[in-house]
């Protein structure tokens, strides 16, 4: 074990919520509505069923071996060789998501709060925050989230009620104009950011109620789809067609708030609390990364490759992406494909390697699965 | 150069430890007397009264002046053993039955006699006899019982510990009466022999947690103990932390009350202040009258008390965020006034905050020693200096002093005064951040902080539970205080063992 830390099924929901929603919040609302217009609100309705479904095999997977996180037993199902291949894909990919977020994060603090400062001020200061809260391991990172969260969640609904004399729910009608096509392919984005949910493969193994597992999984998950469907509604509402105009439009709803002629422009304040979230996802990715990379060598302690793995996706931040237009292209039509094939379809096709394998093996011996 | 990669051999400490003079006594009385002298020798307080018992047989008193009650030495001992009525057995055993004391004991070593006469038990040899006895006469000043002044109360009780251990474990005596209040004595310190205590409730503390505080306090080898801190230094789980992993206090109701919440109280000889462990962030927030108040009450001023926390630590850093990166979060009217006031001022926002902090600690820090006369002084030129000539002088803008002056009023809000030193101490590195990156620099210290109070442990209990690990139940406690009849569990991490502390459903109802 190269983390003795222990969570709770609850703190680990509390790491996938923002893991999931933190930069959802920021592209999603904005892509899905160049498809479905008025309808965004039921795009993620269709794509958390990815969500649900990942989250599903992924379990099903730690039932079978539940000491260890994908990358080790991966060499159960499809043998050593190939399992190294996999496991070196998974690093590249989580090496490359690490910096997908961190680039994200850095034009999004960039344009909204700091316009002069280097983006390697803002990506290097939050990279060494979050290698501080990696070297404490797992429990660490279940007790920020479970300080952090809450404090995330909190805007959602205070900022509803600040808006709700703009709203004007007839915006969202009529329901569905052109058809289902727009809605499935303005789902395609919402359903790549619920397959991440697959990251519970890391944590699975260090939870203290395995059995509640799959539950609080599928709890986050519901969450995130409130989140986005609220959050998408009111876009919406407020600014009906036009949602998919602005860049990042939720932000762009904060900024109409005014409260008595005194409270105006909060949204400093939003995207502050905004930060604690997108920490906690950029953490969960970074000791993915490294917890990942200490099994795939089979390290003892993964304490020694935190900084190193923090130059690392650092330098993969800034090399991603020139402007944050690529970013939005990338995220449009790349992220959708590649990010499910990674998390959904290899993980799937694992489990049903898996389930064939072992009935083979059930037909000869009588169970021993169980000791994995 | 490679004599540099050579490993060193490792040095021998130079720290000698405990002397050890295991000698047992010897049976001529000359012979114990000179060696007596000799380990004494140099100390002009210690008396030799060498004296016959009956008339008869030689016999030696010796005790350090001061330490012990000479009147009674003179009307129980002396009197009594001098007189000649004694006629036959002048053995220790019997000699010691006519003397009108209840507490002797037999010393048998020369260890065990410096002992009690430094401790101000006065020794009493025979000759023909290779032991002595330890008579309980210790008696020294004591200052009277007084209620502590860093812990003042508006309702509890007024006592406060002092510098005597004995004292100190009767008033806690006093307010558990139960047999299970149990102590377990140590001495620590080579030269100066201090005696430290460790008591706790049986059946209500954690075994585990008692025998892990033993393990530490006997691994303690130091020269002497002067004061608690020293142990607390010593015995704590995390050194670079600035923030306190024992709570300190100076009265018997705080130490009784986490006495019975299943902690480990550790007295110290010589201090009135003992430790309690294990502690949270929260404990440090629960002022002794939080549950002698009305909850409700109790509860308003917690939650108060916990957001002037936050302002103590960031509304600094949110001026200079705000003031020099985002002036768009300003509602206009007050941004024009605010450029105005700033208009003189020759500093940025970052270096004015500095200098208005630091001034405010100094005056502080050179308050808190002086004696009362001279303080009054200080502060009236620190009103002056910081809060009208400063502004006059175009050096700082009136906000400025506005905000210095609420975050010194927020830090006196903690009750506890280690966890708000530690509080204004981590304010000026926020600073700094909130000046080189505004409210995204002010964001990663709250996370820097939160992340080493996640980190942090005291005796095996996260410092921010119960919030982080959240611990639904021990809420009740934390940010409010809910009155006593919901009061019904111990803390789940201390006191899990003996789960209720009282019955339940005690809600005072009108009879049906």
């Amino acid at each position: 074990m190269h983390d003795k830390g222990k969570i709770t099924a609850y703190q680990m929901a509390l790491m996938i919520y923002p893991t999931i929603y933190a930069t959802a919040v920021l592209m999603v609302p904005e892509i899905t509505g160049q498809y479905v217009g008025r309808d965004s609100w039921a795009a993620p309705i269709l794509g958390s069923l990815n969500g649900f479904f990942t989250a599903y095999v992924l379990y099903k997977l730690h039932k079978m071996y539940p000491n260890e996180s994908l990358i080790q037993y991966s060499k159960h199902i499809i043998g050593p060789f190939l399992s190294k291949i996999l496991g070196l894909f998974y690093l590249f990919f989580f090496l490359y998501m690490c910096g997908f977020i961190l680039k994200e994060y850095s034009f999004f603090i960039g344009i909204s709060l700091l316009p002069k400062t280097p983006m390697i001020a803002i990506i290097g200061s939050v990279v060494i925050m979050a290698s501080l809260a990696i070297t404490g391991g797992v429990e660490i990172l279940g007790r920020a989230s479970q300080l952090f969260v809450p404090i995330f969640i909190l805007p959602i609904p205070i900022f509803t009620i600040m808006l709700l004399k703009d709203l004007d729910p007839k915006n969202v009608l009529p329901i569905l104009e052109h058809g289902l096509l727009p809605l499935l392919q303005g789902s395609a984005a919402p359903q790549a950011w619920f397959s991440e949910v697959f990251l519970i493969s890391m944590f699975l193994p260090f939870l203290k109620d395995p059995e509640k597992g799959l539950k609080w999984s599928f709890i986050s998950l519901f969450a995130v789809l409130l989140s986005l469907v609220s959050l998408n509604l009111l876009t919406t509402f407020l600014f009906g067609e036009m949602t998919a105009s602005y860049t990042f439009p939720v932000f762009k709803a904060v900024r109409i708030i005014s409260l008595s002629d005194f409270f105006e422009h909060l949204e400093a304040g939003i995207i502050t609390i905004w930060i604690l979230g997108a920490y906690i996802k950029i953490t969960v990715f970074y000791y993915a990364l490294v917890l990942g990379t200490a099994q795939w060598l089979n390290l003892s302690d993964f304490k020694p490759i935190v900084l190193p793995f923090g130059l690392l996706i650092s330098l993969f931040a800034i090399w991603e992406f020139a402007n944050l237009q690529e970013q939005f292209e990338f995220s449009k039509f790349i992220f959708p494909f590649y990010v499910p094939f990674m998390l959904t379809v290899l993980p799937t096709i694992l489990l049903i390697i898996a389930k064939i394998r072992t009935r083979n093996t059930m037909k000869k011996e009588p169970p021993r699965i169980s000791n994995y | 150069m490679f004599r540099i990669l050579k490993k060193r051999p490792q040095k021998q400490h130079p720290y000698e430890g405990r002397s050890n003079r295991n000698l047992p006594l010897s049976s001529e009385l000359d012979k114990n007397l000179q060696i007596l002298k000799s380990i004494y020798m140099g100390c002009i307080d210690v008396i030799y009264h060498p004296f016959l018992i009956a008339g008869k047989t030689k016999a030696l008193l010796v005790y350090i002046d001061g330490l012990s009650d000479t009147e009674q030495i003179d009307s129980s001992v002396l009197a009594p053993l001098m007189s000649k009525t004694i006629d036959k057995s002048i053995t220790l055993q019997g000699t010691c039955e006519k003397i009108q004391l209840s507490n002797i004991r037999v010393v048998k070593t020369y260890d065990d006699c410096i002992m009690n006469i430094s401790n101000g038990n006065p020794i009493l040899l025979m000759e023909h006899e290779e032991q002595g006895a330890a008579l309980g006469l210790a008696k020294w000043e004591k200052r009277s019982i007084k209620e502590p002044e860093s812990e003042s109360v508006i309702r509890g009780p007024r006592e406060g510990f002092v510098e005597t251990l004995g004292v100190n474990i009767s008033m806690l005596r006093r307010k558990i009466r139960s047999p299970n209040l149990k102590m377990k004595k140590m001495n620590i310190g080579s030269y100066s022999n201090t005696s430290v205590i460790i008591a706790y409730i049986e059946g209500i503390a954690n075994q585990s947690l008692i025998d892990e505080v033993q393990n530490r306090l006997q691994k303690v080898e130091i020269d002497s103990v002067l004061e608690s801190g020293y142990i607390e230094e010593l015995i704590e789980d995390n050194v670079f932390s600035p923030f306190p992993q024992l709570l300190d206090t100076e009265r018997p109701d705080v130490a009784s009350a986490n006495l019975m919440e299943g902690r480990v109280v550790i007295l110290v000889d010589g201090t009135p202040f003992v430790l309690i462990a294990p502690v949270s962030f929260f404990s440090f927030f629960q002022a002794p009258d939080d549950y002698y108040q009305r909850y409700l009450i109790s509860s308003v001023i917690r939650i108060m008390r916990l957001f002037f926390m936050l302002i103590s630590v960031f509304l600094p850093s949110l001026y200079v965020a705000v003031s020099s990166f985002h002036q768009e979060m300003v509602p206009t009217i007050l941004l024009l006034s605010m450029a105005s006031l700033r208009e003189s001022v020759p500093f940025t926002a970052l270096i004015e905050a500095l200098i208005m902090e630091i001034v405010f600690e100094a005056l502080r820090e050179a308050g808190l020693r002086l004696p009362k006369q001279v303080g009054a002084a200080v502060s009236i030129v620190g009103a002056l200096v910081i809060g009208q000539a400063a502004v006059q002088a175009g050096l700082v803008s009136p906000l400025m002093v506005i905000v210095v002056a609420i975050t010194g009023i927020a830090s006196f809000m903690v009750p506890r005064y280690s966890e708000g030193i530690a509080l204004r101490l981590i304010r000026f590195p926020i600073m700094m951040l909130a000046g080189t990156m505004g409210l995204h620099g002010l964001v990663l210290g709250f996370i820097g902080i939160a992340i080493h109070l996640c980190k942090l442990r005291s005796f095996g209990v996260p410092y921010l539970s119960p919030i982080a690990p959240t611990i639904g139940r021990e809420m009740k406690d934390a940010f409010i205080r809910s009155p006593w009849w919901m009061l019904n569990t111990r803390p789940h991490l201390t006191g899990r063992f003996n789960k209720y502390r009282q019955a339940p459903n005690q809600q005072p109802k009108p009879k049906k």
